[in-house]
Parts: structure tokens; C-alpha cells; sequence
């Protein structure tokens, strides 16, 4: 389990040339990518086995999105590089879940304690906030753990629900011969940067209800302070 | 002694002038009175706004007449004020009662600003400081806080900076509301500290201590 936020994240998923966008929930290779970056493997390493997880989101804070209209020069500042827009979103909060083998989730689950590589939110420039790790739980399958964690967005946000439960939105894996689902590019193949490679993935999109820890039965309208009803004779 | 509640209508621009600005409501008050009265006893205000309803307290030695405040700030055709006796619960307060009570003070302490040679007073503006300031003077007032669990059952419950303009000056004040439960320890010091009001700018709404029963919060 893990918990991705940080003031930026990055997940792009279709992107081209110089419109680089991001999905509003992490992509899996997305996170497959920063799994291997924490069990330090290379760009041409095999990931083979990261792609037997299981993987969904749960969408606990979307944030907003941020458009960054970049311009840049090359080194001697002689030539200008192609302008770009690159999309974020700010200041989002989500639940990802990978679902595997007992050992290999451990193992997993400790090279995020200890990475190998620098670990970033879909983009280099987007750093986590806090540990990204949330530990393992045993015998959960991805759809056990949505709709059970606790709601792990930030306090500020789950105050402005006033209700004292939320939806929150989920994308998890479809089941193998699944009939409907979306399909996306985000099965990744090979993060070799000679020749990335994605194959294509279907989600099921989808909605889980949990509590909301910030929620207290409504005040009383009417101030409890009452000064009047203390004197005699009004 | 008199307390008087007077709703204000927040709809209205007579309201919000009154809202804005603690030296316009002074005025406004003190027009409840008349002249010679103004310089009879403390005449203490407040204002409590809520969710629903936004309530002027004002306490004096006078009854007051606030038609002028019913017609730019009220509901002229419906609503007026009411104004009780508080000389019976001043009267009835007896050690070891409890009160629920609410204070909107200004805290302040001295302290030397710069090279001067004198020392200045200047609003305490955290919370912590706030509670500090009362919790040091609630003896002087004749009350105690009991404890609930551990920790002084009062609380800051909205903390202001209200500044607005006084002739050609402007006046800062840091405003701090108290929430809570007392107990009385000493009846004449409590008597004099309502009457007479609690801590710096009480002509801006500052300083009067109001009771309520218990049971309701």
C-alpha cells in the first residue's frame, strides 16, 4: 500500500512530443517505475515480474491540475528548445495498491524504505511527501484494501466534507476476461529509453465509500452561550 | 444593572457599518442612552455572531432604548430588544457555583518596544498567549476554572485582529473570545469584574463577562 502526494505529481500515460499531459489518478507504470527504482533497477533491466501485480488507485484527494508552459535553451543559451506544456496535478493524495506474492510484497515494501534510486511522483520533479510506503497487509486482494483503508487525504480537505462518509473513486486492474473496462496504454514493457515500450491494460473504474475521520455530528445551531436565560424579570 | 440582547440584522447596511468598525457600534451604543446617564457606571457591549443569529449584549447601570439601532441595523416592523435584571443573578452569586460564561477580551501585555524609554502595551496575538493572559487572571475576577480531564475546561473559541479607524489614528486590537466553565470563588470580585468589565478596550466591545446555565453546552 502505498500513499502518493507531494505538492506535484506527474502521470502521464499517452503523452507525445511536447504536450506532456497526466491522468488524473497514477498510472501502473507509473508506479511500476518507481518500484523498480526502489529495488534499483535499471532502465534496461527486465521488470517481467513487477507486471504480475495486481494494481488499483484510489482517488483519496484529485488536487487540481496545473499547466507548466515551459520554454528552455540549450546550454550556451544559443538555440531555443521546442516550447512545451507540462500538466500536474497539485497537491493530490492517493492510495495505490499492488497485489502479489507474500515475499515479493515484503521485498517490495522494504526497497521503499530503502531505495536504491530517488523515488518521484511520476516525474523527477515531483517529489513524495512523506513516506510513500503505508506496510503490506496480508491476504487482502487491491479491492479489499480501497474500500478499507482509512481515507488518507489531507485533513485541510476532508474537513470540507461535511458528511460522515465519502465516495471516493477507484481504477484497479480489470479481472482477465472482464466484459467492459476502459483500455489504456499503461502496461509497461520496457522502460528502456532506446525503445519504451507499453502494452495495453484494462481498468475498471469504480467507487468505494469510507469514512470520514474529520466529520463530528453538527453543532447545535443555536449558540449555547445563552446569557439571558440566567436573569429573572426580562 | 441591566443586560440587554439586541439581534442585528447582518442583511443590512446600517449592520455592516456597525460590524465593521468597534468605534461606529460604541457610538451606537452609547446613543442608547441618554446624556446624563452615559457617565453613570460602565456601560460594557459585546457582539456574539453565530451560524444563525448575531446577538448585541450590552450591560449598564441604565436601561437602554435602542430604537435607533432597531432602525438601521434591525427588523423595524417585527423585532425589538429585550433587556433583563441582572442585579438578581449579581445578587444570587454564591461560592462554589458554576456559570458557563463567555469573555471577548483583549489581551494585552507590556513590554519595551525599541529604545523607548517607557514600556508599551501590545495585544497578545497567539492563542497560547490569549489563554495564558486569562488563565493568570481569573483569581483577580473571584472565579476558577475547573479542570476536565487534565486541561482548564475554557477555550479560545475565535480569535481577531480587528482594526478600524479612531479620528485620524487607527486603532489595532488583537480580540480573543473565552468559552467555558467557572466556579466562583469569591462573589464580590466577580460582581465588581462584571460590572465593571474585564482587561483593555471596553469601549470596543471588549470586557464584558457573561453567564449562562450549565446544561446546554
Amino acid at each position: 500500500m502505498l500513499r502518493l502526494s507531494g505538492p506535484l505529481q506527474s502521470w502521464g500515460v499517452s503523452s507525445r512530443f511536447v504536450r506532456r499531459t497526466t491522468e488524473s489518478q497514477p498510472s501502473k507504470s507509473g508506479v511500476v517505475g518507481l518500484l523498480a527504482a526502489a529495488t534499483g533497477r535499471r532502465r534496461t533491466d527486465p521488470i517481467e515480474d513487477l507486471l504480475t501485480l495486481r494494481f488499483g488507485v484510489r482517488v483519496d484527494q484529485p488536487g487540481r491540475l496545473v499547466r507548466d508552459f515551459q520554454t528552455a535553451r540549450t546550454v550556451d543559451g544559443a538555440r531555443s528548445m521546442p516550447l512545451s506544456y507540462r500538466f500536474y496535478l497539485a497537491d493530490a493524495a492517493f492510495l495505490a495498491v499492488v497485489e502479489g506474492e507474500n515475499d515479493f510484497i515484503d521485498q517490495l515494501d522494504d526497497a521503499l524504505r530503502h531505495p536504491v534510486f530517488p523515488l518521484y511522483l511520476g516525474r523527477r520533479s515531483c517529489p513524495p511527501a512523506g513516506p510513500l510506503t503505508l506496510g503490506t497487509r496480508r491476504g487482502a486482494s487491491v479491492a479489499d484494501v480501497l474500500g478499507t483503508e482509512p481515507w488518507r487525504a489531507a485533513p485541510w480537505w476532508q474537513r470540507t466534507f461535511r458528511s460522515p462518509t465519502v465516495t471516493l473513486e477507484t481504477v484497479v486492474d480489470a479481472e482477465p476476461g472482464a466484459a467492459d473496462g476502459a483500455t489504456v496504454a499503461d502496461l509497461p514493457i520496457s522502460f528502456d529509453p532506446e525503445r519504451r515500450l507499453y502494452g495495453l491494460r484494462t481498468v475498471e473504474r469504480g467507487t468505494v465509500t469510507v469514512a470520514n475521520p474529520t466529520f463530528v455530528e453538527h453543532a447545535p445551531d443555536d449558540d449555547p452561550h445563552q446569557p439571558m436565560a440566567a436573569l429573572g424579570g426580562i | 444593572m441591566h443586560l440587554t440582547q439586541f439581534e442585528i440584522n447582518p442583511a443590512r447596511r446600517g449592520a455592516q457599518k456597525l460590524l465593521g468598525s468597534p468605534q461606529a457600534m460604541h457610538a451606537a451604543v452609547l446613543a442608547g442612552f441618554p446624556g446624563d446617564d452615559v457617565g453613570r457606571g460602565r456601560i460594557l457591549w459585546r457582539v456574539d455572531s453565530g451560524p444563525r443569529h448575531t446577538y448585541l449584549y450590552v450591560s449598564s447601570v441604565r436601561r437602554p432604548d435602542l430604537t435607533h439601532l432597531v432602525e438601521q441595523a434591525g427588523w423595524p416592523t417585527t423585532a425589538t430588544w429585550s433587556t433583563g435584571d441582572l442585579s438578581g443573578l449579581l445578587d444570587s452569586l454564591a461560592v462554589g457555583q458554576e456559570w458557563g460564561f463567555r469573555l471577548t477580551a483583549n489581551p494585552t501585555r507590556s513590554t519595551r518596544v525599541g529604545d523607548r524609554e517607557r514600556s508599551q502595551r501590545v495585544g497578545c496575538v497567539t492563542a497560547e498567549h490569549q489563554l495564558d493572559w486569562f488563565l493568570t487572571r481569573v483569581a483577580r475576577w473571584g472565579i476558577r476554572i475547573p479542570t476536565s480531564g487534565g486541561s482548564p475546561s475554557v477555550m479560545v473559541n475565535r480569535r481577531d485582529v480587528r482594526s478600524f479607524r479612531r479620528q485620524d489614528d487607527r486603532v489595532t486590537l488583537a480580540m480573543a473570545t473565552f468559552d467555558g466553565r467557572l466556579e466562583v470563588v469569591d462573589p464580590d470580585l466577580l460582581r465588581a469584574a462584571m460590572v465593571d468589565g474585564i482587561g483593555p478596550a471596553k469601549a470596543y466591545g471588549c470586557g464584558l463577562l457573561t453567564l449562562a446555565p450549565l446544561g446546554r453546552a
